[in-house]
């Protein structure tokens, strides 16, 4: 896709696409995890279990939020706005699948859920929590969920 | 009507000479360029490491072409998402504050009345132009009040509600040494022969043309203009347009339609982007400057044709521009004349920012190769940058500038160029090309490559990432994190230098730059001033970031993916 964009230095219509592929961001994205592991295990209230099972949490949701909740583009793209009804993981590489920013973003929460299901020693509270939170996560990555918006919710 | 472009000119490549594969992929000495019988191995030779690229291609290249792209260091990109990351976060607290009233919201909403109705403003696409250009727009749209030369005058303004809304002071602040207008060879003057003329012709034809070229606004002026362009390009014949931007978007549907292919270089300018689509051809863009990218492209588009119906296409158009103005980098023209040649694919070379500013004698970037000019098959440029004026130009052969004077669009419908505008360009190119008697032009063009070369030199140096080639006289100085930009603005104004910053989304979101345009018109002396200032301020923000580790040229990640326009 080319279309005019005007003052740019690339012609990237949607910049969003490109950002989980730029260099750093992945460390970024691991070391963010890490700093909010380290600050909820330095609260004196919560014990291990507690800790992972709410980083888990944390995690998904705020990863729910940014990739699969909110719409558009936070700037605005010369092609119209095509991309303004998807998600930024609908958006990601312009819709193509299985690109490798895609199973990263995929692969980190199921790894968070096996180090969590680990040091909560398979507590079945715990792994109710967990799972559901990491189902909530990984549902909509699926391909065959591209788009699609159940029961119309965040539809528009 | 489709242009007739005939292949006579155009020879048939040579096989039989001694064609080795190199690591490019381009066989070496099939350019058939007239003036290049130094045929040598056309080496790739690089230094020992894989992180240093200095591309020295001995055969096709007669100078050493060093480009550098440092790449940005790790713990500097993942510091500049942290950076994106906490200011988004802030914006979306600040939008739930502005959403609750609880603080005032100073951007435009629909009328109370209008609570109820379709949205008209879409908030979320705002979202970094409330919460991070409006933070640092000072650095912007900075009102001049003098002419732009070598150092210009600006007025203050002072802001009390964090940029929403400027107050001058009514200060002006004199003599602001201006690294950033395109004024490379300092013709941006308001006294001297140039002006002298521009004057006098106003008196005589007045300001306004009021006509299109086609009906009555085909002045004499007009016709000298493009008789000089012609002879100081090299080619048969030229036509100028009123626009730099309307030449572009305005010619290439005129040249190219549907059923031809466009090869676009991923880091075009707008104008060039929004000419070939409007003219209905189909586009792929090849990654900058990557001469694989661009031949892979052009094998698959001979071999697999159109994409339906498998027909050859029409035409093949090759769209680059002589130097990138983002990211300072020189295109690789002989090896995209001898790609050309050997595909027999056209070549349409945007000359903005070369024309002027590049070669011994200022003829832009056919000179700097040491190529022909008949070899580029549509030479364009402007006037804007390096003849301080305004409007541009189509150079090529008779027959090609004749087809144009009928179907471009800018000649039937967009008013010609004013009188005063095409004699400046007529002054200042009689005076590049050393025809009004002086070695002015000459002089001019020799003091732009030096300032080129010390100021990129001393720049390095310093230790800062410098993006580009090393001829350019376009400097993108890095400063990646996004609370720098506004910084580096400031504190430059603070100590009386203009520059252009500019961040993301225009630029990739870890390479926010500060790009400096060197200028004939500066001294040793404003440059020196301008590098201490430069020092000064890149120790104060930090911003030296280079470790001198140069990266390869070609080993920027080339994976398969190429964009392609949907034909409908």
């Amino acid at each position: 896709q080319v279309t005019m964009n005007v003052g740019v230095a690339h012609s990237e219509v949607n910049p969003n696409t490109r950002i989980m592929n730029s260099r750093g961001i992945w460390l970024t994205y691991a070391l963010g995890v890490g700093m909010l592991h380290i600050v909820l295990l330095s609260i004196p209230f919560f014990s291990v279990p507690v800790v992972w099972t709410l980083t888990n949490v944390i995690h998904n949701l705020g990863m729910y939020v940014f990739l699969h909740a909110v719409k558009g583009t936070p700037f605005e793209t010369p092609d119209q706005g095509k991309a303004r009804l998807l998600t930024h993981w609908e958006q990601l590489d312009y819709g193509v699948q299985f690109t490798s920013s895609r199973k990263f973003f995929t692969i980190s929460p199921i790894i968070i859920y096996f180090l969590a299901s680990f040091y909560t020693k398979y507590d079945p509270t715990h792994c109710f929590i967990n799972t559901a939170s990491l189902l909530s996560v990984l549902i909509p990555k699926l391909p065959q969920l591209h788009g699609v918006r159940i029961f119309g919710i965040n539809k528009y | 009507m489709v242009l007739n472009m005939t292949e006579g000119p155009v020879k048939k490549p040579v096989n039989g000479n001694g064609c080795c594969r190199t690591s490019n992929g381009v066989k070496p000495g099939m350019n058939g360029c007239v003036k290049n019988h130094l045929y040598q191995q056309h080496s790739y030779c690089s230094s020992d490491e894989k992180s240093s690229h200095i591309c020295h291609n001995g055969g096709i290249y007669k100078r050493p072409f060093k480009e550098s792209f440092e790449e940005t260091p790790m713990l500097v990109a993942v510091l500049t998402y942290m950076g994106y990351g906490i200011l988004t976060l802030f914006g979306y607290l600040r939008d739930f504050l502005r959403q609750w009233k609880i603080e005032k919201c100073h951007n435009a909403t629909e009328r109370e009345e209008q609570k109820e109705f379709v949205p008209l403003y879409q908030d979320f696409e705002n979202f970094y132009t409330r919460n991070l250009y409006m933070r640092i727009r000072d650095s912007w749209n900075r009102p001049i009040c003098s002419v732009p030369g070598a150092k210009f005058d600006i007025l203050e303004r002072v802001s009390y509600d964090y940029n929403w809304t400027f107050k001058y002071t009514g200060r002006i602040v004199n003599d602001v040494i201006n690294m950033g207008s395109y004024n490379y060879l300092g013709f941006a003057e308001n006294s001297g022969v140039c002006a002298d003329a521009a004057a006098e012709i106003t008196l005589k034809y007045g300001v306004g043309v009021c006509s299109t070229r086609r009906e009555i606004g085909n002045l004499d002026k007009h016709e000298e203009l493009e008789k000089l362009a012609a002879k100081f390009l090299g080619v048969d014949a030229a036509m100028a347009f009123g626009m730099g931007f309307a030449t572009n978007s305005m010619n290439i549907p005129a040249l190219v339609g549907k059923g031809c292919l466009i090869l676009s270089d991923e880091l075009n300018h707008a104008s060039l982007v929004l000419g070939a689509r409007l003219s209905g051809a189909t586009i792929r863009v090849f990654k900058h400057n990557n001469m694989q990218s661009l031949e892979k492209l052009l094998k698959d588009a001979i071999v697999h044709g159109q994409p339906r119906t498998h027909r050859p296409w029409k035409k093949i158009l090759i769209l680059v521009e002589g130097i990138y103005s983002m990211e300072g980098s020189i295109v690789h023209l002989p090896d995209i004349v001898s790609l050309k040649k050997k595909y027999k694919a056209y070549l349409y070379l945007d000359e903005a920012h070369s024309i002027g500013a590049l070669g011994p004698t200022g003829r832009g970037v056919v000179e700097y190769f040491g190529l022909d000019p008949r070899d580029v098959d549509i030479m364009m440029g402007t006037f804007t940058k390096s003849f301080g004026a305004a409007g541009g130009y189509i150079g090529g052969t008779k027959e090609l500038v004749d087809y144009l004077r009928t179907h471009s669009h800018s000649a039937v419908y967009a008013t010609s160029m004013s009188p005063p505008v095409v004699e400046q360009i007529i002054a200042s190119m009689k005076c590049i090309m050393g025809e009004d008697g002086t070695t002015l032009g000459q002089e001019r063009v020799q003091q732009l490559a030096e300032n080129t070369r010390y100021f990129r030199r001393k720049l390095q140096e310093m230790g800062f990432i410098i993006y580009g080639n090393d001829d350019s006289p376009v400097v993108p100085m890095m400063l990646y994190m996004p609370a720098k930009i506004g910084a580096f603005g400031r504190e430059m104004l603070k100590r009386n230098i203009g520059v252009v910053v500019v961040g993301f989304p225009a630029t990739p979101i870890i390479e926010s730059r500060a790009r400096f345009c060197v200028s004939a018109a500066h001294t040793k002396e404003m440059l020196d001033t301008a590098l201490n200032v430069i020092n000064e301020v890149g120790d104060l923000l930090q911003l030296k970031y280079s470790r001198h580790r140069l990266v390869p040229l070609l080993d920027r990640p080339f994976d398969e993916t190429t964009y392609e326009e949907n034909e409908d």
